[in-house]
């Protein structure tokens, strides 16, 4: 007994293992030293609850209807940069994610240079390249597309390489050792394999740029988020009411979709 | 007295499979009693039956008087421990923890949530380690051990629930020969020693009559035969691993040979 | 196969069954068809986009020089924006810690919990952070702190949904085994649910961090606070040196990060 105690933990010494107790006190000093810098302050928090229930009711106004047609075609608008955006990724991430997988790679400096390409495409958002790009090419849809574009090509190229990654070994060998040259390796053995992860990459990531589309509007780029932010500065609840609702649906039903097209992939039943 | 009542059982699943066609019987206080019967018979769904795993379409159970049902399913558990084919340990939780999870119905969830135990539970734990004499693994993680160490640890979990009743699904059916003698032998010396009801699914017809007071024969749902190993004869193993509208079996005949 | 049809087989080489129709050239040529209306719609002119691309270098050029003079005070805004993430994260984690064995199959206690949890981890996700950042600051006023409420409740819903998938996946057998003893709701998910899927569920919480620092280098823009802010003025007043400075900062963060979170994965693994 190391313990008089009468309650203890079931280790040797009747105290919780070290890297834990370490991890959770690093973690505890981690949260107390920049709760002054995030202001988290709970008298603030619970002062506010006051006005979240305001706000919240501010919300039950009646919609503004007319406004309806604007609004579908601005989700429409905000779904086709994420159709686009995201179509225009997969192009370029196919052959990105052959290069940046270890065992489809010509070469392992290619590999180390596109991987880390790959890591600064994704490193920033889409609404600072969104920002960039306006700059750039001015207002509208065109620069949203581009950003959305450029950084799901940093995430999907990662995705799809790390998919070639897993794929079965044997079966490369096999093709291999029947003559097949270095594309026909690639295209016959490893993507076919891949492929069902990168249709469930795919759904996920369009999941993801839809949320990104609906917010790219705030800069300029294009989509609902502009009607959004102007609603809000505006105070035009009976607009804002309508454009947070039809972003929820949109994207409930996109995620919806996705979920299910995904676990019918992973789980082989397919129609 | 008898510790487990099971009257007109019948338990019929979802997709409408019908695993047990009405089952009667007692099983005494203290005795060492083995199910057997051919894959499909229903001998594991019996089990879960009697630890609430399962809940039956008609018919109850009753341990020591006390019927399983969802109210008091806490309360059940705690007094009928169950060992399992495939030992069901937590991987990643050390064998000591395994064995104090057989203290968790006797314990409010404040402290157990935080991994927290009593000095008194310790001791339960190491007494059930020692029984299985597996003090020396104590602190290893359960997926370090081999199959039969991981049995060891399974008996010694359900050990330290205190129980009334063991429950065992076949617990040497993912075993070698030696690891399952080791098994039977612990059990039927815990059975005998502490006076706890044990109750074994097994395949194998020797250890049967070896280990057991008493054997209960099923096939297809029922009970076929009912009695001690002596009064099973080559005819009796004939009528329980009988298969469906197959009247000429030879494959039966040649595995009952050495049986 | 019985042995009858071998030997009939063998006489004679049968023809191939008829082929299946092979539906994907129609599905590409339809997958082609939407893009391009998309382009015609969306009025992406490729004049515009060739233009652009041309200035595109001249452009970029522009960001050539960074101005790290303001470096200790952009500093200091990307240490706002990690507390900011990391706020988020321990918060998303904490809700997700108590919501998701709710809202996994085999571990909650009923249908309707299981439902209730589902929904509002669904809606967690669904409702964009900026979106609620805009709210959280409407409600709380400027600073980081409605940006750490707004991510930590996005990603709550993210986190809540990645552990119930995981716990969904814990093997049949450890639950029974550890409900057999007669285990409550909460021991059972001590013990038979986070031990199992500890290694998985930390790899969720370092890609949400990840995750979660992108996001809070762009809340600023809604008045969250941290250095997105900064990158917005600095690009509005065409400043390209700070914003490039900027830019870099940030980029040079999350590369760190990025590394550190994959080391550890490395490890943990």
């Amino acid at each position: 007994m190391t313990t008089a105690s009468t309650w203890r933990w079931p280790t040797p010494n009747g105290w919780p293992p070290l890297p834990l107790v370490g991890g959770v006190l690093a973690l505890l000093a981690g949260l107390w030293l920049t709760a002054p810098i995030v202001e988290v302050d709970f008298v603030r928090l619970i002062g506010s609850i006051g006005r979240m229930v305001a706000f919240a009711g501010q919300m039950f106004v009646t919609p503004d209807w007319e406004y309806v047609p604007q609004l579908l075609a601005k989700m429409l608008e905000t779904i086709e940069m994420t159709v686009l955006g995201t179509a225009i990724a997969v192009v370029v991430s196919l052959p990105l994610g052959i290069l940046a997988a270890n065992n489809a790679t010509p070469h392992p400096v290619v590999y180390r240079v596109t991987r880390d390409l790959l890591s600064l495409m994704r490193a920033l958002p889409e609404l600072v390249w969104a920002l960039v790009f306006v700059s750039a090419v001015g207002l509208g849809p065109l620069p949203g597309v581009m950003a959305l574009a450029f950084v799901t090509v940093g995430f999907m190229g990662k995705f799809f390489a790390e998919s070639i990654e897993v794929v079965d070994h044997k079966a490369v060998e096999g093709v291999r050792a029947h003559g097949a040259g270095w594309l026909q390796v690639r295209l016959f053995a490893m993507l076919p394999q891949a492929l069902p992860d990168f249709v469930g990459t795919v759904m996920y990531i369009l999941d993801h740029n839809l949320r990104a589309a609906a917010i790219l509007g705030l800069v300029g780029a294009g989509g609902i988020g502009y009607d959004l932010v102007m609603s809000m500065r505006l105070f035009q609840y009976e607009r804002l009411l309508l454009i947070a609702l039809s972003i929820y649906l949109v994207v409930t039903a996109l995620d919806r979709a996705s979920d299910r097209l995904r676990s019918r992939i992973i789980h082989g039943r397919r129609a | 007295m008898s510790a487990i009542s099971i009257q007109s059982v019948t338990k019929r699943f979802p997709n409408g499979f019908e695993a047990l066609k009405g089952i009667d019987t007692e099983i005494q206080s203290g005795s060492f009693t083995v199910v057997l019967g051919p894959s499909g018979a229903g001998k594991s769904t019996l089990l879960r039956l009697v630890n609430g795993l399962e809940t039956p379409t008609t018919g109850e159970v009753r341990i020591g008087g006390e019927a399983v049902d969802g109210h008091k399913l806490r309360h059940i558990r705690s007094k009928v421990a169950m060992v399992f084919q495939q030992f069901n340990l937590v991987d990643r939780l050390s064998v000591v923890t395994n064995v104090l999870t057989g203290r968790l119905a006797h314990r409010s969830w404040v402290g157990s949530v935080f991994y927290l135990f009593r000095q008194e539970d310790m001791g339960i734990a190491r007494e059930a380690l020692s029984r299985v004499a597996l003090t020396d693994k104590a602190w290893s993680r359960a997926d370090k051990l081999s199959g039969g160490q991981q049995q060891r640890v399974g008996i010694a979990r359900a050990l330290a629930q205190r129980p009334k009743v063991i429950l065992a699904d076949e617990p040497v059916a993912s075993l070698d020969p030696v690891s399952s003698e080791e098994i039977m032998t612990l059990l039927r010396e815990i059975c005998d020693r502490d006076g706890i009801t044990v109750v074994v699914n097994l395949h194998q017809v020797e250890l049967a009559r070896r280990f057991a007071d008493r054997i209960i024969g099923m096939n297809s749902g029922k009970i076929v035969f009912d009695g001690s190993p002596e009064q099973m004869t080559h005819s009796v193993l004939h009528t329980i691993y009988q298969r469906e509208g197959i009247e000429d079996d030879n494959s039966l005949d040649m595995a009952l040979a050495y049986a | 196969m019985n042995v009858h049809d071998l030997k009939s087989a063998r006489r004679q080489a049968e023809p191939f069954p008829p082929k299946p129709r092979n539906p994907a050239p129609v599905w590409m040529a339809a997958t082609l068809a939407i893009l391009w209306l998309i382009v015609l719609d969306l009025d992406i002119s490729f004049e515009a986009l060739a233009y652009g691309v041309e200035d595109m270098a001249e452009y970029f050029g522009r960001y050539g020089n960074p101005d790290f003079t303001n470096l200790s005070r952009y500093l200091e805004l990307m240490g706002i924006t990690l507390a900011t993430a990391l706020w988020g994260t321990v918060f998303a984690l904490l809700v997700a810690f108590f919501l998701a064995p709710l809202a996994a199959r085999n571990f909650a206690p009923n249908a309707v919990t299981y439902r209730i949890a589902r929904e509002t981890l669904n809606f967690m996700r669904a409702m964009p952070d900026l979106l609620l950042a805009l709210i959280f600051v409407a409600a709380l006023g400027l600073g980081p702190l409605p940006g750490a409420l707004a991510l930590g409740v996005h990603t709550a819903g993210f986190l809540g949904k990645f552990f119930a998938e995981s716990l969904e996946r814990v093997d049949k057998g450890v639950c029974e085994g550890v409900a057999s003893t007669g285990a409550n709701f909460p021991q059972m998910v001590m013990y038979a649910g986070w031990p199992s899927i500890m290694r998985e569920a930390l790899g969720y919480v370092l890609y949400i961090l990840d995750r979660n620092v992108r996001m809070a280098s762009v809340l600023g823009l809604v008045g969250a606070g941290g250095i997105g802010l900064a990158l917005h003025d600095t690009l509005r007043l065409f400043d390209y040196g700070q914003s490039a400075a900027l830019i870099l900062v940030i980029l040079a963060t999350i590369l760190i990060i990025d590394y550190a979170s994959a080391w550890l994965r490395g490890r943990l693994g």
